[in-house]
């Protein structure tokens, strides 16, 4: 599965750093580096709702501190 | 036929201790075929006597020698302008004059300053000086063709004296020898001159332990061939624009910077290459916004918050320069657009696109349009203060 992260200017100021880091260290502890593909892009559009993260083709909104528990929720059970 | 050359420019001065206006003064006059004129200035005693010594002098002087005056005239007239100070009667300001062609010609004429330094190939180039008496004061001149990577160094005696008063740890002070060897070592490495002089002025400052006897300025020419960078932001205003925005950008010599998340999108499908959001940024503690990568773009960058870091290093280079210890090696994106345009530019072209993003018209955001265009209009002001050549273009 693709998990991406905006991090254009409107969701970096929001955050989206933190939210990368977040799922950067998640996916090493639970050993997915096989099987989630992780990502950035630049503005994904969806601005207003950042901080945009989009799970193959279902976008979301994350907030750093949802990213944990957003990661465990969506990436987590699908594995 | 010479090849024409960019005169690099750097000059900054250093009051003396406990003094709010500096004595010395550098005036610089741009002409309009490409020659520049110099002159820097040192006022008798310090402060604000001193101050107005060294403007009226330096103003005047540059006024004159751009307007192809002889010598004799400049020299004339600065000795019946200047007012007479009445603990000294005495009417009096060491200059050194700098006037350089497009083809880097340079006519250096100086009085009572210490000797410009020239360094070609790493050494010291001796200047060709002939002495002449002008009413009553001695004038040496000289005239050389400069040559590409050739520096040009010129400073009040401040700085040959420093290090020298009561409580300092040198007692001859530093010495024209010494501010050559010191000087000599650092001209391949291919520093701005801003960036030289900086350096020099910083030794000064050390030698002096933070409290400088004597007013002390630095000027610096360094002779280097141009240089273009070619910064992009923004998506034209007209989406049927973008090739034509993309392949005016493109087709431009030198370097390529794109900022801006949908202005790479647009950069990227033009080049048909993709567009990788670099993830080591996570990395950097810095809060600047990641990077990315376009095959054939030299750097790709987020947009505002991005160049607003660069316009605010932009504005310190233009005072104390003293974030050059953040942006001379991080790798962000800021930092790195700073190194290119402050250091390696001599001609920068902008293109500007002026299309609205509706996501950024949120009130909740810190983002406007209007702040963009405000951010590339204060940006090249900046950069044209630093001497650079400037073309924006809007779309």
């Amino acid at each position: 599965m693709t998990l991406t992260v905006c991090i254009g200017s409107s969701c970096h100021l929001k955050g989206s750093k933190k939210v990368a880091q977040t799922f950067e260290r998640l996916i090493t502890e639970n050993n997915l580096r096989e099987k989630v593909n992780f990502h950035a892009a630049f503005c994904m559009g969806n601005c207003q709702n950042g901080i945009s993260v989009s799970l193959d083709d279902t976008v979301y909104s994350v907030t750093p501190e949802t990213a944990e528990e957003f990661f465990r929720r969506e990436v987590l059970s699908r594995i | 036929m010479s090849e024409y050359l960019y005169a690099d420019i750097g000059y900054q001065s250093m009051s003396k201790h406990g003094e709010i206006v500096c004595g010395d003064h550098v005036e610089k006059i741009e002409k309009p075929d490409g020659s520049v004129v110099l002159v820097l200035a040192d006022g008798l005693g310090s402060g604000v006597k001193a101050n107005i010594l060294s403007t009226l002098t330096s103003t005047i002087i540059s006024r004159m020698i751009a307007e192809d005056l002889p010598i004799s005239y400049c020299v004339h007239a600065i000795a019946e302008a200047l007012p007479i100070c009445s603990v000294r009667k005495l009417a009096y300001s060491t200059f050194t004059v700098i006037s350089i062609s497009p083809t880097g010609m340079a006519n250096i004429i100086q009085y009572d300053n210490p000797g410009a330094i020239l360094v070609r190939d790493g050494k010291e180039f001796p200047l060709p000086f002939v002495t002449t008496i002008i009413e009553e004061k001695s004038i040496d001149a000289a005239r050389v063709q400069l040559q590409k990577g050739d520096v040009l160094v010129t400073y009040s005696d401040g700085a040959e004296h420093s290090g020298v008063g009561p409580g300092m740890s040198y007692a001859y002070g530093w010495g024209r020898d010494n501010i050559v060897k010191f000087i000599e070592p650092l001209c391949h490495v291919g520093f701005s001159a801003k960036t030289l002089n900086t350096i020099l002025l910083d030794e000064c400052y050390r030698r002096y332990s933070g409290e400088c006897g004597d007013d002390t300025t630095a000027l610096t020419v360094y002779m280097r061939t141009h240089e273009q960078v070619n910064l992009m932001i923004g998506p034209p205003s007209n989406r049927e624009d973008n090739d034509k925005m993309m392949s005016l950008f493109f087709s431009k010599g030198g370097k390529h910077i794109v900022c801006g998340g949908t202005t790479s999108k647009i950069a990227a499908n033009y080049l048909k290459k993709p567009l990788e959001v670099k993830m080591d940024f996570m990395d950097d503690d810095d809060d600047m916004p990641a990077m990315a990568h376009i095959e054939g773009v030299d750097l790709v960058t987020e947009g505002v918050i991005t160049i607003n870091r660069v316009l605010e290093y932009a504005r310190d280079y233009l005072k104390d320069n003293d974030s050059y210890t953040q942006w001379c090696y991080k790798r962000d994106g800021a930092s790195q657009i700073a190194r290119m345009l402050f250091e390696e530019a001599t001609d920068i072209n902008f293109f500007v696109g002026r299309a609205v993003n509706p996501a950024h018209q949120n009130p909740n955001l810190p983002i406007t349009f209007s702040i963009k265009m405000q951010l590339v209009r204060e940006l090249s002001e900046c950069l044209k203060q630093m001497g650079k050549n400037i073309r924006v273009s809007y779309f």
